[in-house]
């Protein structure tokens, strides 16, 4: 079988450092427009093996229509960074299917990650540099590792740090960036999209001509810039995957870039809650999955049926129940029931579980509530002590009876 | 009427006590915005497009004439002078200071009354029939178990966390009014074989933007078992729905996924192991409740003055003939008071107004009023006699609209000039239709019809079950509006269906003109309704009316 020229074979690495070749490739392509740059980046040996990443915001249907015309078996990279409109979960999905791409990757930030960085989704406010970098610079990072380039959507009218860009950039001596509609005007963009009948993203029509995470998102004025409306009220412009990297040999090629070397994890243990406030484990034993045989302690997930655990409730002395986030209300039910069912021995609820919760936590049949010591910082004693008195004011305690 | 034992009084103290250090931690900056919204929202307060939003419960609909006092002394001082009574038997207040917050529950505290669970994913609002207590056709009052499951669900430490929000509605009579279909429970009063009082247990019902209609999950539930079954309905819920994706979260979506089957399995399940744990208490306590909501003492008068202000005032007359209901008790009405004059905004009170309507219940109507999802206000007692004065006092406040069932008494939700989910506005829609049939004078002649419009797909006007529908949507930066036919909120409900392409915001006045024209042409005589015209000709005639060239072009 023919190799396909779109898709150059793994392990071709271009010669050459990145810098020399994003000169000669700009030098080499010139003169030609962006349809043929895609066309000629996707084959050429001196680029590598790529990918696309795309927003799927605004205008990025124009260079996805392109990609699907060439090759749509192409990886497409999009993040979802958990703040997302849901329009635009919705859009990447109908965009996608409506271009028949058979190769779009979303990538998603690590669980673990996020929830020690940015348990309740509030890093944004103070500071969303590191939201940004949480959210999508590590995961794209991460995810780019395999490839030799990537191909973005920016464009020189865009204005701020884009009006000097060349089709070819070299991203820190790491890997190139490709950049087809880079001299495109707003209006070129806009009747590519009139004449190829391409779909809108649904919020451009309500205000957003750009649009990025929610919270960071706002509708545009007349007059304004497009961008404006991102990070409104802030001097911060771009969202970090496209500012410049310092150059080799400051990155490792290898290894792991994702995150900024700060630590990540308070070093000390988690807390356990009780009435008196706050405690260390006193728990030395392992806890088992749900199915350890001999375990006597056990972790349930939020989607766990404790109905399998019927028959070894006298044997088990302490049952985990996990929340993954405070919204997830699963693991009250689960106490619950597991209470119903007779278990007598010690019940703790453990992970993203707010003060607040405490009274809920404690009526359903919890014991304790674990926590990290992240959260503790946080939401200090004093606040769990406040919902000590959960025994009062309870309707549940007069109508079962 | 009930009023809060010592219990329920320590209780909303103690809530407005913690949300008051909440917002004081949030004005300091103890808590994020992100840490306070969880908090805000189980208190019924909402960050909207403008300002913050508190929205009030009004359980089952039922209101003292002091608490409606209350209500406008609220709207006065804390707010911009009214309040709008919503499709759920609440009031909202839209401008509230924040800091202010506090001092606006402990002011309902005063008067029995809270805002807790009517926003966040838990048990809102407990609704029922707005006619309870006084309706001709009504088996059993529902509000003594509106009341119970009010008890049961404020606060209840399972189910403040469900996977979206959940609603339950109560009527005690086979006569539809609470539009029980459409909530994730409906609970239907019946008798049981033995005679004993119990319940048509119907689940998955919702508007949206999937409406559903609500299924049967239990022919017949004995009374006694109310709460557990319940609990079971919920816990498995709790467990089961879907948490991946809000706009498939809600028990309809559930019920589908699963099938009712299962669901109904594993609901007795649960309820044969819940049951267990209420052992004669919660009965104790609704015989209690029960005792408060006996029917005020209405003595036997002559209505003579009745028939002859009928006679006399063509005015009066009109106002009888459309906004009166049947009530139990021979010489007695229940009287619907119109919060939809023409050209103004649907469901808005003002604090004049509301005090008006405190001092007519206390003349005329045993100090009761009731709130009705249809965003009217009931005075629910009313003997035959005093509804000439009556009426005179409501005139003279610019309350005496005759528009009950009519075509100008239309549900809308605040829509685009309120809301930040809006895509279109929805209020001025309903001004203009109100106002263009009052100066054609068609209303009377057109009779019972109701229309309902919401101004996104989120459904809160309710507009697929309006005979005539209206749904505001954004197409491409412009208001665009769809129309629905022969939807129906009551016993027999139905999903309407569309008429087709929607109509831009100058041309939706129009259509529904054209709609309501070719129903008087069709009709077979002045008695036959527009959703039973509908029912007999279908779409057909609509379509044909609405988009007369396409019929063209496909003759030709």
């Amino acid at each position: 079988m023919r190799p396909d020229p779109a898709v150059p074979a793994r392990g071709a690495v271009p010669a050459g450092s990145t810098a020399r070749r994003a000169a000669e490739l700009n030098a080499r392509y010139r003169h030609h427009g962006a349809t043929a740059v895609l066309e000629r980046a996707m084959g050429d040996a001196q680029v590598g093996r790529i990918a696309l990443v795309s927003s799927f915001g605004a205008e990025s249907v124009v260079l996805l229509h392109m990609l699907s015309v060439l090759d749509r078996a192409a990886p497409v990279l999009f993040i979802d960074t958990a703040m997302l409109f849901a329009e635009t979960l919705d859009y990447q999905r109908a965009v996608a299917a409506w271009l028949g791409l058979t190769n779009v990757q979303v990538l998603r930030p690590d669980p673990a990650v996020l929830h020690a960085r940015d348990p309740y989704g509030a890093l944004r406010l103070t500071d969303p540099d590191a939201c940004c970098a949480l959210r999508k610079t590590a995961p794209l990072h991460a995810a780019l590792r395999p490839y030799d380039a990537w191909i973005t959507g920016r464009k020189r009218f865009q204005g701020g740090q884009r009006i000097a860009l060349d089709f070819f950039e070299d991203e820190g001596g790491v890997r190139l960036k490709v950049n087809p509609l880079a001299h495109w005007t707003r209006a070129d963009v806009r009747d590519y999209m009139v004449n190829n009948r391409l779909p809108r993203h649904p919020l451009v029509a309500q205000g957003y001509p750009s649009i990025g995470c929610k919270p960071c998102t706002g509708k545009v004025g007349a007059g304004e810039d497009a961008r404006a409306g991102r990070w409104r009220g802030r001097a911060k412009v771009e969202c970090g995957i496209h500012l410049a990297r310092p150059a080799a040999p400051d990155i490792p090629q290898t290894g792991d870039d994702t995150m900024p070397e700060t630590d990540l994890t308070p070093a000390s243990a988690p807390v356990i809650v009780t009435d008196d406030g706050f405690a260390a484990d006193d728990w030395t034993g392992p806890v088992g999955a749900p199915d350890a045989p001999d375990a006597d302690a056990v972790a349930l997930p939020p989607d766990a049926d404790p109905e399998a655990l019927r028959a070894r409730l006298d044997t088990l002395r302490l049952i985990v129940v996990e929340f993954p986030g405070f919204a997830d209300g699963r693991g009250f039910t689960i106490a619950r029931r597991l209470r119903l069912m007779g278990y007598a021995g010690r019940l703790r609820a453990r992970g993203h579980v707010i003060a607040d919760q405490y009274t809920m936590a404690r009526r359903v049949g919890f014991d304790e509530v674990e926590i990290s010591a992240e959260l503790a910082a946080r939401q200090p004693a004093q606040d769990w002590r406040r919902r000590a008195g959960w025994q009062a004011h309870d309707y549940q305690s007069r109508l079962r009876a | 009427m009930y009023g809060y034992s010592e219990f329920d009084t320590a209780f909303v103290r103690e809530r407005a006590a913690q949300f008051r250090a909440q917002v004081e931690r949030r004005i300091s900056g103890a808590l994020t915005e992100d840490e306070f919204r969880p908090l805000r929202l189980m208190n019924g307060l909402y960050l909207q497009l403008h300002a913050y939003m508190l929205r009030v419960a009004i359980p089952y609909g039922t209101l003292s004439s002091a608490q409606m006092r209350q209500l406008a002394h609220i709207a006065e001082r804390w707010d911009r002078g009214y309040g709008h009574f919503t499709t759920r038997q609440n009031i909202q207040f839209n401008w509230p200071k924040l800091r202010d917050v506090p001092d606006i529950q402990d002011a309902l505290a005063d008067v029995g009354m809270h805002t807790i669970q009517t926003s966040g994913n838990t048990i809102r609002n407990v609704t029922a029939d707005h006619f309870a207590g006084a309706a001709a056709d009504e088996i059993a009052d529902p509000r003594p178990y509106a009341e119970l499951l009010r008890q049961w669900s404020t606060d209840h430490p399972e189910f403040q966390f469900l996977p979206r929000k959940f609603k339950i509605g109560v009527t005690g009579a086979p006569s539809d009014r609470a539009v029980i279909r459409s909530h994730d429970i409906g609970l239907q009063v019946v008798r049981g074989p033995d005679g004993g009082l119990g319940f048509r247990v119907l689940v998955g019902g919702g508007l949206g933007r999937t409406p559903m209609i609500a299924q049967e999950i239990r022919a017949f539930l004995p009374e006694a078992d109310l709460l557990p079954y319940c609990e079971a309905i919920v816990s498995v819920y709790n467990q089961l729905g879907r948490r991946d994706n809000k706009f498939k979260a809600r028990i309809k979506i559930t019920v589908h996924e699963h099938g009712l089957e299962a669901i109904r399995e594993k609901v007795e399940a649960r309820f044969a192991q819940v049951r267990t744990e209420f052992g004669g208490a919660d009965r104790a306590l609704l015989a209690a409740i029960r005792a408060q909501f006996a029917r005020p003492a209405l003595p036997a008068r002559p209505v003579a003055p009745f028939e002859a202000a009928r006679r006399a005032d063509p005015v009066f007359r009109a106002w009888a003939d459309t906004n009166l209901a049947p009530h139990a008790v021979p010489g007695y009405a229940i009287a619907t008071v119109s919060l939809k004059a023409h050209g103004a905004t649907p469901g808005d009170a003002g604090a004049a107004q509301m005090r008006v309507l405190a001092d007519v219940a206390d003349a005329y109507s045993q100090s009761e009023l009731r709130i009705s999802h249809e965003q009217n206000v009931i005075l629910p007692h009313v003997h035959r006699a005093d509804l000439p004065a009556l009426h005179a006092a409501l005139k003279a406040a610019g309350l005496a609209t005759a528009n009950v069932g009519l075509i100008s008494d239309i549900i809308a939700c605040p829509g685009m000039d309120y809301c930040a989910l809006a895509t279109a506005r929805s209020i001025p829609v309903a001004q203009a239709i109100a106002t263009r049939f009052e100066e054609l004078k068609l209303e009377h002649e057109i009779g019972p019809l109701k229309i309902k419009i919401s101004g996104c797909i989120n459904a809160c006007g309710h507009h697929h079950v309006g005979h005539i529908g209206i749904l505001g949507l954004d197409r491409a930066g412009v208001e665009n509006y769809q129309i629905t036919l022969g939807g129906d909120g009551s016993e027999d409900a139905v999903i309407g269906g569309r008429t087709g392409p929607g109509f831009a915001h100058d041309r939706i006045l129009p259509a529904v003109e054209k709609v309501v024209r070719t129903y008087l042409g069709l009709r077979a005589g002045p008695e036959e309704t527009f959703l039973q015209t509908f029912r007999r000709v279908g779409m057909a005639p609509f379509k044909a009316a609405l988009y007369p060239a396409e019929d063209k072009a496909r003759a030709a």
